[in-house]
């Protein structure tokens, strides 16, 4: 079987994260992704850690690696006009591009919408960028760590002291894309029915947004700012992380939510514990006592051990799971029954941990189809194959660092 | 007007808190999303907090978010009669999706094996918390325990201290967004094959995806990270992300490198203006300052780093973290305020681009209420504000008659029965 978007043809201006996460959607599903990259201002996630080896080097980065999977990649000066010409020449072949510069680049140099659609009337366009295409603010540059505190995300994250403890790392690059995937997907059906393409304006900021609804709408009808509040919860009682016995010199934790009396009597059936206390007799009282009840499930489970805990947990019919940490996560057995983990063979890097999908399609699987392309690695078959360039013409080109 | 990007499809919505994000994309989008509660209403009705902390089966706040835009109808799924309307309902859906324990709906025939034996061309979307295949295929999971399974709960919190969720439930947002974008995948060689699919969505990958890409670095560089609060990177190479100003806190990576320099130039300059920098960060080469990247950093490292911190928190102080974003951005210097929701719905930049959208609540809950906008601006094809959540059943006649042809008096039977 074919795999879901063979034949969709997507040319990739995008860099860093949302942009290129976006893409690999599509391309993990078989469309044919062309990454325009260049050395002139690389792509920076090229040159982050983790590297091979602990390395560095623009083709050992397992960071740009993860995102650009099944991708082929060429390299293109865009501040060339040459470059530019090339591009020209490439986009009546794509059905789809993306990009995420800072709005004025792809203005500057004349491949923006209005520009490209003259090339390429039915084409569908997307430009992604922290905040937007217009406003006061669309020019601001940054990272999503960054748009992870001004979308409100580290503000709700701390144990309500006063505290701030962010999300790992850049959390709204993991919001955006899956929302810019599907505008990419429902135009493109779109276009099929009415022949139509478009223009996609795709603000990380708004995308993220969505995923702090609740906040933002009580905010604007009562004004309540939703804080920090640890692991409190007003459903589940108890409710957080508790602390196990430690293995091999590391720190186990349980995580664990209570829904209501009969999980809390399965609970502490398993724990062996003597009903503790009388404010904990009803679901309310638990929840209205969380301070009292956490202390009391940190002793209980103190001394266990965490898998063996959750397993009879579980078994009783608490949610319940260990607090993994990423060598956990590569041991994990239910991720690797879904087929997470891959190592694929790199052109530099050998073999390399990547993450699979996070979904499966039963007739039509998606997979990590490559390696991510060292940088330019597809210069000869695009420019050459596809182009028509001759050896001669490339290698003029490369000496005039417009394929660079 | 709905958007005409999927005008004429519709999505039978059966999920709860794991994957109500994926109805309201595919409503956002213009798909007609069913949502099938049971007769006493999803457990999403009930999720706190509720509108003006009013507790009532159309106030809380989680399901008015998640649930607007999207239809609602009855269906006991405990009675053959309601199973059988779920049946009649999936024989004229495109897509469905659902987030049951894993193997429920197969147990009363409402699986995708049965569902698409009878409409062959439906896209089937199931979203578990563990995948459908491990040793814990059939474990609960609360949000918290799926942030925690998939390693974000690890990295947050401080050392000493529990490892910690957000306060506004995360993982179900996900792999709901996640169902969205597979079903999608899925529509595509649908539309020409006719030929639907099933679709496994993992909630513990979903979460494992967005962690940057840290489960690599054990394997390469030796050791796994651990929470450490405002700080960022290994124990010998930490950095301070989170700042406290006069009001709140700033967030900013002071970096060195083609990268950070002239974020980090600025700053200093603008320090100096004050009077907050000393003479080393001005004469600093701050292209090569690249501390514990490339090797472990130097003991004059830390010094530095402990003194560039501690002054621009000292600098930070001196000011509103309003006044801080302001000045940065004039000032081309790669910062954020730690903003609450008081500071989003203020922003500039949003009502500049008109984000938030009135969403009309008057025959329900008396009064309108502002949401956050589109996730997307499409040239031709624009999101519109959605309509309000339904109330339980709101649809069940126009649904029931009208798409299955049901009459007045067969509703009444079912009702009666306690099938709707």
């Amino acid at each position: 079987m074919a795999y879901a978007l063979e034949g969709i043809k997507v040319l990739d201006f995008a860099w860093v994260g949302v942009g290129p996460i976006t893409t690999k959607y599509l391309a993990d599903n078989g469309a044919e992704v062309i990454r325009v990259e260049s050395a002139a201002k690389l792509d920076v996630l090229r040159i982050g850690p983790p590297w091979k080896d602990a390395q560095p080097g623009i083709n050992r980065s397992q960071f740009y690696a993860s995102y650009n999977t099944s991708k082929k990649g060429i390299t293109l000066n865009l501040g060339n006009p040459k470059a530019r010409e090339l591009v020209r020449r490439l986009v009546p072949w794509a059905d789809i591009v993306v990009e995420s510069f800072t709005p004025k680049a792809m203005r500057g140099w004349e491949l923006d919408y209005e520009h490209l659609r003259e090339i390429k009337p039915d084409l569908i366009m997307l430009s992604t960028c922290l905040q937007g295409q217009t406003g006061p603010n669309a020019l601001y540059p940054g990272f999503g760590q960054l748009m992870a505190a001004l979308s409100g995300f580290y503000h709700i994250s701390g144990y309500g002291d006063g505290s701030v403890c962010p999300p790992y790392g850049a959390y709204t690059d993991f919001i955006a894309p899956r929302f810019s995937a599907a505008a990419l997907l429902a135009a493109l059906d779109y276009r099929r029915r009415t022949g139509k393409g478009q223009y996609i304006d795709m603000a990380q900021y708004e995308a993220a947004l969505n995923n702090l609804a609740p906040a933002l709408i009580d905010y604007f009808a009562t004004g309540r700012v939703l804080g920090p509040k640890g692991n409190a919860s007003e459903r589940y009682a108890p409710h957080g992380a508790y602390r196990c016995e430690d293995e091999e010199g590391n720190e186990q934790w349980i995580a664990l939510a209570v829904a209501n009396d009969a999980e809390w009597r399965a609970m502490l059936e398993v724990l062996g514990a003597p009903v503790p206390d009388s404010r904990f007799a009803t679901h309310l009282g638990r929840l209205e006592n969380r301070e009292a009840l956490d202390a009391f499930v940190s002793r209980s489970v103190r001394g266990r051990r965490v898998m063996d805990l959750v397993a009879k947990l579980q078994a009783a019919g608490v949610a319940s799971y260990r607090v993994q940490n990423c060598v956990d996560l590569h041991q994990d057995e239910n991720l690797e029954a879904f087929d997470f983990w891959h190592w694929l063979e790199h052109k530099e890097m050998g073999p390399s941990p990547y993450e699979g999908l996070q979904h499966r399609l039963g007739r039509t699987p998606g997979e990590l189809r490559s390696a991510a392309p060292i940088l330019g690695q597809h210069n000869q078959e695009v420019l050459g194959g596809m182009l028509g360039l001759s050896a001669t013409e490339i290698e003029q080109l490369q000496k005039e660092n417009v394929i660079f | 007007m709905a958007s005409e990007l999927l005008k004429g499809f519709r999505m039978l919505d059966l999920a709860d808190e794991k994957g109500a994000m994926c109805g309201k994309m595919f409503a956002d989008l213009g798909a007609e999303v069913i949502k099938v509660e049971p007769v006493g209403g999803c457990t999403t009705r009930r999720i706190p907090p509720f509108l003006e902390d009013i507790p009532g089966e159309d106030r809380s706040l989680y399901f008015l978010a998640y649930h607007a835009g999207k239809r609602s109808v009855t269906a006991n799924l405990e009675s053959s009669d309601g199973r059988a309307l779920v049946a009649q309902l999936a024989k004229h859906a495109d897509f469905l999706v659902e987030s049951f324990p894993l193997g429920y709906l197969d147990s009363i025939g409402l699986g995708y094996d049965e569902l698409s034996r009878i409409n062959q061309r439906l896209i089937y979307a199931s979203i578990t918390p563990f995948g459908d295949k491990g040793p814990a295929k059939n474990y609960k999971a609360a949000d918290i325990v799926t942030w925690a399974s998939g390693g974000m709960m690890y990295l947050m919190g401080e050392e000493g201290r529990p490892p910690l969720q957000m306060s506004l439930p995360q993982a179900g947002m996900h792999a709901g967004a996640e169902a969205a974008v597979a079903s999608l995948i899925a529509h595509y060689p649908r539309q020409t094959s006719g030929l639907g699919q099933k679709i496994v969505v993992d909630m513990q990958a979903c979460i494992v995806w967005t962690l940057m890409n840290e489960q690599a670095m054990p394997i390469f560089h030796g050791d796994f990270l651990r929470r450490s609060g405002v700080f960022v990177g290994s124990a010998d190479a930490r950095r301070k992300m989170v700042f406290r100003c006069a009001d709140g806190h700033i967030s900013i990576l002071i970096m060195g490198g083609a990268v950070g320099a002239p974020s980090t130039i600025a700053l200093v300059k603008w320090m100096d203006e004050k009077g907050f920098a000393s003479d080393w960060m001005k004469a600093k080469d701050w292209m090569s300052w690249v501390p514990g990247l490339l090797m472990a950093m130097t003991q004059k490292d830390r010094e530095e780093i402990d003194e560039l911190e501690d002054r621009v928190e000292k600098f930070f102080l001196t000011m509103t973290k309003h006044e801080i974003y302001r000045e940065a951005l004039k000032r081309r210097i790669l910062l954020a305020p730690v903003a609450t929701v008081a500071d989003i719905a203020a922003d500039e930049q949003l009502e500049a681009r008109e984000f938030f959208v009135k969403v009309d609540h008057r025959d329900t809950l008396g009064r309108e209420l502002t949401f956050p906008g589109a996730f997307a601006r499409f040239s031709a094809t624009p999101i519109s504000p959605p309509e309000r959540a339904p109330r339980l059943g709101e649809h069940n006649r126009e649904v029931y008659c009208g798409l299955l042809g049901l009459d007045l008096e067969r509703l009444s039977r079912l009702s009666a029965e306690g099938a709707i």
